[in-house]
């Protein structure tokens, strides 16, 4: 199978990245304040060494 | 809109909010809490547009549709879907015989507990071995485990505390544990700020919780450290309680991996002889050290969270980390209570807290710089 050869030999400033995008890299902003993390506590207390499926334990010894 | 019950505290550059209708955390950009305060607050949204256009240079267009989608994710309109995970109530008679019955002493408390079979006395009693004592007539609590008809059923003196199918064993353990620590400490549910999935030590003065996945070293590191002075207060179940918030006993053996056996053996010969365990659907085979706590009525101010992990030939690290970066390692793997009090008491002490990422490969350097820590030395 032949590997597709991709080179980037373009070199941009960053006044033409800006310039390339437009009126996108205004909202940027409105981006990075709409990123965010939800966190959501365990619903009951647990323990760890049986999870979902652990039926049964076995003893070795 | 109704308004809803909403905590915000600030961490750093960001906001962290808490939502009372899902007990739900978010960490969001102080911009954006601002908004949501605006939103629950009955604030027009073209209002809240146009500040926010205004502020950030975009059009008015754009700032009305992300503060519509704001709305659409933390103010749902419909109501939520009451999620029932863990307890199913199914009627079930109570068994007049149980094959195995149990006295364990916890300081001067002791428990009569009542299995039906073998398989129930395995989900609970390897932990708590070391705290058996001989048939006594006088007992302050009679808690009762049996399975019927796929579930396992817990009743504490004569009440019906929960069901749990199959699958949700783990929570069934995680409520017994319940129900022993608020018998020993004599604490109802609301009492507590939170439980957390971590190992705890004192020096007798304080404690500290160490913190990471499974598989990182909480417990080999705790077993290595009351080897070495300190005192284990509670492995993978660690209560904190809402007054005060400290860190309380727990009294379950520290459960040993086979692979920390070598780093151990030399410090524990009776690991050699104890019982070992296999949890096939977990990989995980385990045998079970007794805590050197003496008192299990201890609890403890904590004011350092150590994230640890046992890294082989790795060089000791220990940074204090971002508390937003431990905030969200926290959170998803521990159970906090949902009320509101409760939930201001949490954002408070966590804002007090020292959080730090310890890697090490040595023992005695990691003994050190716990040290180092418990003294405010690093």
């Amino acid at each position: 199978m032949m590997k597709k050869q991709m080179k980037n030999t373009q070199d941009i400033s960053r006044k033409d990245a800006l310039k390339k995008i437009g009126s996108y890299g205004k909202y940027a902003a409105l981006t990075a304040i709409g990123t965010y993390a939800l966190l959501n506590p365990k619903k009951a207390q647990a323990s760890s060494l049986s999870s979902p499926g652990t039926g049964f334990l076995n003893r070795i010894k | 809109m109704k308004e809803i019950t909403i905590l915000y505290k600030v961490f750093e550059d960001k906001t962290i909010s808490w939502f009372q209708n899902k007990n739900e955390y978010a960490v969001l950009e102080n911009t954006t809490a601002v908004i949501l305060k605006k939103l629950n607050k009955g604030i027009p949204i073209n209002e809240i547009a146009k500040t926010l256009s205004d502020e950030l240079d975009v059009p008015l267009e754009k700032s009305i549709n992300f503060v519509l989608e704001l709305e659409k994710k933390f103010f749902p309109q419909e109501n939520s879907e009451k999620l029932e995970i863990a307890n199913n109530y199914k009627n079930a008679e109570r068994p007049k015989d149980f094959e195995f019955i149990k006295y364990y002493k916890i300081n001067d408390i002791v428990f009569k507990i009542s299995f039906l079979s073998d398989k129930e006395l395995s989900f609970v009693h390897p932990k708590f071995a070391h705290l058996v004592i001989d048939e006594v007539p006088d007992f302050k609590n009679e808690f009762e485990v049996f399975i019927n008809h796929n579930y396992i059923f817990l009743y504490v003196n004569n009440v019906f505390i929960g069901s749990w199918d199959n699958c949700n064993i783990h929570y069934f353990q995680g409520k017994f544990s319940m129900e022993l620590i608020q018998k020993i400490h004599q604490k109802e549910e609301n009492d507590w700020l939170g439980v957390f999935h971590a190992s705890a030590i004192s020096n007798g003065e304080k404690s500290m919780l160490f913190l990471g996945d499974s598989g990182n070293g909480k417990s080999t590191s705790l077993a290595l450290l009351q080897a070495n002075g300190f005192t284990c207060l509670a492995d993978d179940f660690v209560p904190v309680d809402a007054k005060k918030q400290e860190v309380y006993s727990f009294p379950a053996a520290i459960s040993i991996k086979k692979s920390s056996l070598e780093t151990l053996l030399p410090i524990y010969p009776e690991l050699e002889t104890t019982a070992e365990y296999n949890f096939k659907r977990l990989n995980k085979i385990v045998r079970y050290l007794k805590p050197n706590n003496n008192d299990f009525l201890a609890h403890l101010p904590c004011h350092d969270l150590v994230f640890i992990k046992y890294e082989k030939d790795a060089k000791l690290t220990c940074k204090k980390i971002s508390k937003i970066d431990a905030f969200q390692q926290l959170v998803p793997d521990s159970w906090l209570s949902p009320k509101k009090e409760n939930a201001q008491i949490f954002l408070d002490w966590f804002e007090g807290l020292n959080c730090y990422q310890l890697t090490y490969s040595n023992n005695e350097e990691m003994i050190k710089t716990v040290t180092e820590i418990f003294n405010n030395d690093l």
